[in-house]
């Protein structure tokens, strides 16, 4: 059997692509700059009738469901034990850590005071949901980033070397790591499972926030069992955003893509988004919301498009052996689960979400959307950064025998 | 013993009760006590008095003249801190209110006795426990709005008020001069007015207003209720009158005449003649019964048919006992005050005296038997 | 490496179990949420109120934002259009047609509603929001973080929030004049209105005296008393003479406007035990597949 090590990766940083999305990254600061000079009104759209945008619609709902696979992966692969797919951990995981950085820089961004933003840490209000998702998503981060830890430890210990005056901290330094990696590594299932729980939590909690919104959220997706549909739709977010970003990963730095782990994974996404959809196609007869589809409105549009591409197709796709053996397969299916999500969330925050008094209907503005595309951009020239720093991608191992590190966090 | 003196503790408070109501509400009209109150026995710290309206509400008329002339509605001088007190013509508005409700229209809920005032019952304080009608400020302005704001359709604070400090006080005073003196020109009322109906025969109807005042004995609050300033004046562009439907039309008059059937009663093709008793039936009342309302003679609601020209049908045998020859204008002298009726008067409606019966030079009226007063 | 022990790992289980209960019996601080019988309320007749917007003067002058002269008030072209209370007004009134009967037109003072189980109490992520013992729904603006979620909670679309602050922008709404009734005075707009359209009392008191107007003039009014009920009851009631929802009021149910929302959360976090018991499944599955893995590898060798 071959077997697969992580290595960082050797490549050229900049490419005709990277330069292009630093542009955007800059655009986005700008606004972003913009935004902290003359406040929230001035860059955005948002008014009184819509006090949400895109800003908290996509980068922090979205952003939380495509960092599913984070908390699917460690699942599988820790909890149920299965080692085949250790491969795709540590990207699944570097995707999920991102990811809940930028929900939290996008928070603080939309906060109108984003320098309190450690309230909610000491001032508890524990019937509020939005409460609950904060504290989940801070610790959430905060597990992230001690199963990161590992990673950390396994690229720079033995190899701690700072330049010029921080050169008499290398030792300490170095001491800190190995004491970390030891402690880390008899309680990481405890953070491993906490992960697990508290994304379960606030995946669910997400949906709960708009419940409050009652009849100001359009009655196609207003339902008591919101929380459940976006935990459904984000365990099945998971694997797809995974697929995904292997496959375009791999084709990043021209690696051969581990088709034979991806079409396994593939093969768990069919189930998953079945019950998804049995379960939305359920809630949607039971509560008899189908009559609004009859009419054509942008919220039944937007819904069909939603339930059509997002979640119908893509099924049948990931059902087919053929689609599940070839990378492009996979990665137009996988691309469509996102798309479904991430339309899914867009529709709950901002299409659902009719006030009883608008006067004008929102859309964002070209800073809201500039400030998302930079952060989007920034992410993705973070992740190759990333990947090129720390060992994260497996690659076909040259060496014959285990690295200490290469389940890190297992129980063995 | 105990309960010797808890009755008549009781009994006396009920005689001073009843005492007292007869100062309160010396003219009870009627009502009982429990129109007004929910307790048995009211008294001045508790009243009880039920939430207005009452079921079955007594409000008095006085005339214009009765009430004073100018009001000066200083209570809240505390309070108005943006606005002067309002200099309020009382009477005018009370000869405006003539051609609508009456004295009724502000004070309404007048329990039966003297009108009184508005801060008799509305609290001069907002903040206060009964909330079951306005406070004094909010009752005044209700009633002022009512009709000013139709008037102008404006609620501008100004048109009553003066801005604080604007005035001083020789100008309240002369405010109050001026508002003393001002007076609601007499109303003119139309003696004839001829409607234009849409009806295909019998287009027109003459109405009659002022026989419908003098003969027939209405008061302008009969048919004229509710009518706002704007009946009459036209001060904005938008002021026009209601277009009525033809049942609206037929509504007034028909608290008296029947419009279901009898058209013609009303509508001519031709103007009508007016009401004529005389012309009608043959019985003239312009002499002896131009006072008395229809119904002293036409007992019968609706119906105005069937009576005697007799006198004696109404008033029964008349003889030089029980009659005032007076009230005709003849007061007679010694000797004709001993006759008999009849020794005269022949006919039944004992018109025309004959004298031949004992004097065969004189007549009458060249001979009068007395002397002439005049007619009262 | 792979000793790690059994004991062990019930040990570290235990001790994180601790500490996610020890969490649990903090979180039930919540915001003050008080119902008191003697709150207090107003009732709004709408077919009292003349429209002279004395009240948004008022208010702006009891809370200090920028006042225009009292005489701007006057004009009434302002109706043209709907207005909504915003930051820098805390209370409008609009005008409606009166296609009853060619009367008046139909005045609607818009402000928070002050509901008695309020969704911005409940929603509010740092609990600056509370319900106070005279019924007033405030907030505390020092705890307020901005993140206008009581905005996409309230059923009527009140709080508004201060796009244009860069620095400190807070969420602006009626407050029931907290710090004027606090001092026993009145409410700025009850006390200024000439026409007392705005009657402040009990709400108990109020409700009563409501439904007496019904009855005494079922002429002027419709048969319902808007706030009485909705979302479990609002501290500001009205009584109009058209229907409310053509009058621009939200068509909203009986049940307080949190509740589902509330029952979820309760749902999850009860006591605590769900999350704790999904943690230690997870822990049993991992447990088993690792020492099914031990086993197989064993056999293997």
């Amino acid at each position: 059997m071959e077997e697969f090590k992580p290595t960082p990766m050797k490549k050229k940083y900049f490419t005709p692509v990277v330069i292009g999305l630093a542009v955007l990254v800059l655009n986005g600061m700008i606004f972003l700059l913009a935004r902290f000079v003359f406040g929230i009104g001035a860059v955005t759209n948002l008014d009184n009738q819509h006090p949400w945008g895109i800003w908290i619609g996509l980068d922090v709902a979205a952003g939380v469901a495509l960092a599913a696979g984070g908390f699917t992966t460690a699942a599988l692969g820790h909890i149920m034990h299965k080692d085949q797919y250790h491969a795709i951990i540590r990207p699944a995981l570097l995707t999920a850590a991102l990811g809940y950085t930028f929900v939290a820089v996008s928070v603080m961004i939309d906060l109108g005071r984003p320098y309190f933003i450690w309230h909610p840490l000491i001032m508890w209000n524990g019937s509020s949901v939005l409460f609950e998702v904060g504290i989940c998503v801070i610790i959430y981060l905060a597990v992230l980033y001690i199963e990161f830890l590992p990673i950390v430890c396994e690229r720079f210990i033995g190899r701690v070397n700072l330049p010029g005056m921080l050169k008499r901290f290398n030792n300490p330094l170095e001491k800190l790591l190995r004491l970390l990696d030891k402690g880390l590594e008899k309680t990481m299932f405890i953070f491993i499972i906490a992960g697990v729980v508290l994304s379960c939590l606030h995946q669910s909690s997400l949906g709960t926030l708009m419940v409050i919104a009652g009849p100001k959220m359009h009655p196609l997706w207003q339902t008591p069992i919101l929380p459940l549909l976006f935990l459904l739709s984000a365990i099945s977010v998971g694997f797809p955003m995974v697929i995904f970003e292997s496959v375009i990963t791999s084709r990043s730095f021209g690696l051969k893509p581990e088709t034979h782990i991806l079409s396994n994974l593939g093969s768990m996404v069919a189930p998953l988004l079945g019950i998804y959809l049995a379960f939305k196609i359920g809630d949607m007869m039971i509560r008899g919301t189908f009559v609004y589809l009859t009419t054509i409105s942008s919220a039944s549009v937007m819904f069909t498009i939603e339930l059509l591409f997002g979640v119908i197709i893509p099924l049948r796709m990931f059902m087919s052996r053929q689609i599940a053996k070839s990378p492009t397969g996979l990665l137009i299916a996988s691309f469509l689960v996102i798309f479904g999500v991430f339309l899914n969330r867009l529709n709950n925050f901002l299409v659902a979400y009719t006030p009883p008094y608008e006067f004008y209907s929102y859309f964002p503005s070209i800073g809201e959307i500039s400030v998302t595309v930079g952060f989007i951009a920034l992410e993705v020239l973070l992740f190759r950064i990333a990947v090129m720093i720390f060992p994260i991608v497996s690659v076909p191992d040259m060496s014959p025998q285990r690295t200490k590190y290469s389940v890190r966090g297992g129980i063995r | 013993m105990k309960m010797k003196i808890l009755i008549t503790l009781f009994f006396c408070s009920l005689f001073v009760n009843a005492q007292t109501q007869k100062q309160v509400h010396p003219n009870l009209n009627g009502i009982t006590c429990k129109t007004c109150h929910s307790c048995d026995i009211p008294t001045k710290e508790n009243p009880c008095i039920l939430p207005c309206p009452r079921e079955k509400m007594v409000s008095i008329d006085q005339s214009p003249e009765d009430g004073p002339a100018v009001i000066t509605i200083d209570k809240f001088k505390k309070q108005s801190d943006i606005y002067a007190p309002v200099v309020f013509s009382h009477r005018l508005h009370a000869e405006m209110s003539g051609m609508a409700g009456g004295c009724k229209m502000c004070h309404h809920y007048n329990p039966p006795g003297q009108v009184i005032g508005c801060s008799d019952c509305h609290e001069l304080t907002r903040k206060r426990v009964d909330i079951s009608k306005p406070d004094l400020k909010g009752a005044y302005h209700r009633l002022c709005m009512t009709c000013h704001r139709s008037w102008s359709g404006k609620t501008d604070c100004t048109e009553c008020h003066q801005q604080n400090g604007a005035a001083n006080k020789t100008q309240a005073q002369s405010l109050e001069d001026k508002s003393a003196k001002r007076v609601h020109p007499k109303i003119i009322t139309p003696s004839t007015i001829k409607f234009d109906t849409p009806k295909a025969s019998g287009k027109m109807v003459t109405f009659y207003h002022s026989q419908h005042i003098d003969l027939f004995g209405l008061e302008c609050q009969s048919c004229h209720s509710n009518e706002s300033c704007m009946k009459c004046h036209t001060k904005t562009q938008t002021a026009s009158l209601k277009i009525k439907t033809t049942d609206q039309k037929h509504l007034l008059c028909a608290s008296c005449h029947n419009t279901k059937t009898n058209c013609s009663s009303c509508h001519s093709d031709t103007v009508k003649e007016g009401f004529n008793h005389k012309e009608l039936t043959g019985f003239d009342i312009t002499k002896f019964h131009s006072k008395i309302s229809c119904n002293i003679c036409h007992h019968e609601k609706g119906k105005f048919t069937g009576l005697s020209k007799e006198c004696i049908n109404c008033h029964g045998k008349w003889t030089q006992a029980n009659f005032q020859h007076k009230i005709t204008g003849v007061v007679l002298d010694e000797t004709h005050s001993a006759l008999e009726c009849s020794d005269c008067h022949q006919e039944k409606n004992y018109a025309n005296p004959v004298c031949s019966n004992c004097h065969e030079d004189k007549s009458y009226p060249k001979n009068i038997p007395g002397k002439l007063v005049k007619k009262n | 490496m792979a000793n790690y022990s059994r004991r062990d790992f019930l040990k570290t289980a235990a001790i994180a179990g601790t500490a996610v209960t020890g969490l649990s019996s903090k979180t039930k601080a919540a915001p003050k949420n008080i119902l008191s019988e003697d709150r207090m309320g107003v009732l709004v007749d709408t077919t009292v109120c003349i429209g002279c917007r004395k009240c948004e003067w008022a208010c702006k002058t009891a809370h200090n934002l920028e006042t225009p002269s009292i005489d701007t008030y006057d004009n009434r072209s302002v109706f043209n259009k709907m207005r909504r209370p915003n930051d820098k007004a805390l209370t409008v009134v609009n005008e409606y047609h009166n296609n009853d009967q060619d009367k008046f037109p139909i005045n609607v003072k818009v402000q928070c509603m002050h509901c008695d189980h309020p969704a911005c109490v409940s929603a509010c992520i740092v609990g600056a929001f509370s319900k106070q013992e005279n019924g007033s729904v405030i907030w505390d603006t020092d705890k307020c973080i901005g993140c206008r979620y009581c905005m996409v909670a309230c059923p009527f679309q009140v709080p508004a929030f201060e796009f244009s602050k860069a620095l400190k922008p807070d969420i602006k709404k009626c407050d029931f004049c907290f710090e004027r009734t606090k001092e026993g005075k009145l409410p700025a707009c009850t006390e200024i209105c000439p026409v007392e359209a705005i009657t402040y009392g009990r709400r108990e008191d109020l409700v009563k005296a409501a439904h007496q107007k019904i009855k005494n003039y079922p002429n002027r009014y419709i048969n319902r008393v808007y706030g009485e009920y909705e979302v479990g009851g609002t501290s500001w009631i009205y009584l109009a003479n058209k229907e409310f929802e053509k009058l621009d009021f939200p068509k909203l149910g009986k049940d307080p406007a949190p509740g589902v929302s509330e029952a979820i959360q309760h749902g999850i976090f009860a006591y605590f035990v769900p999350p704790v018991a999904l943690y230690a499944l997870l822990g049993g599955v991992m447990w088993i597949n690792k020492n099914k893995k031990k086993t197989e590898n064993e056999t293997e060798i």
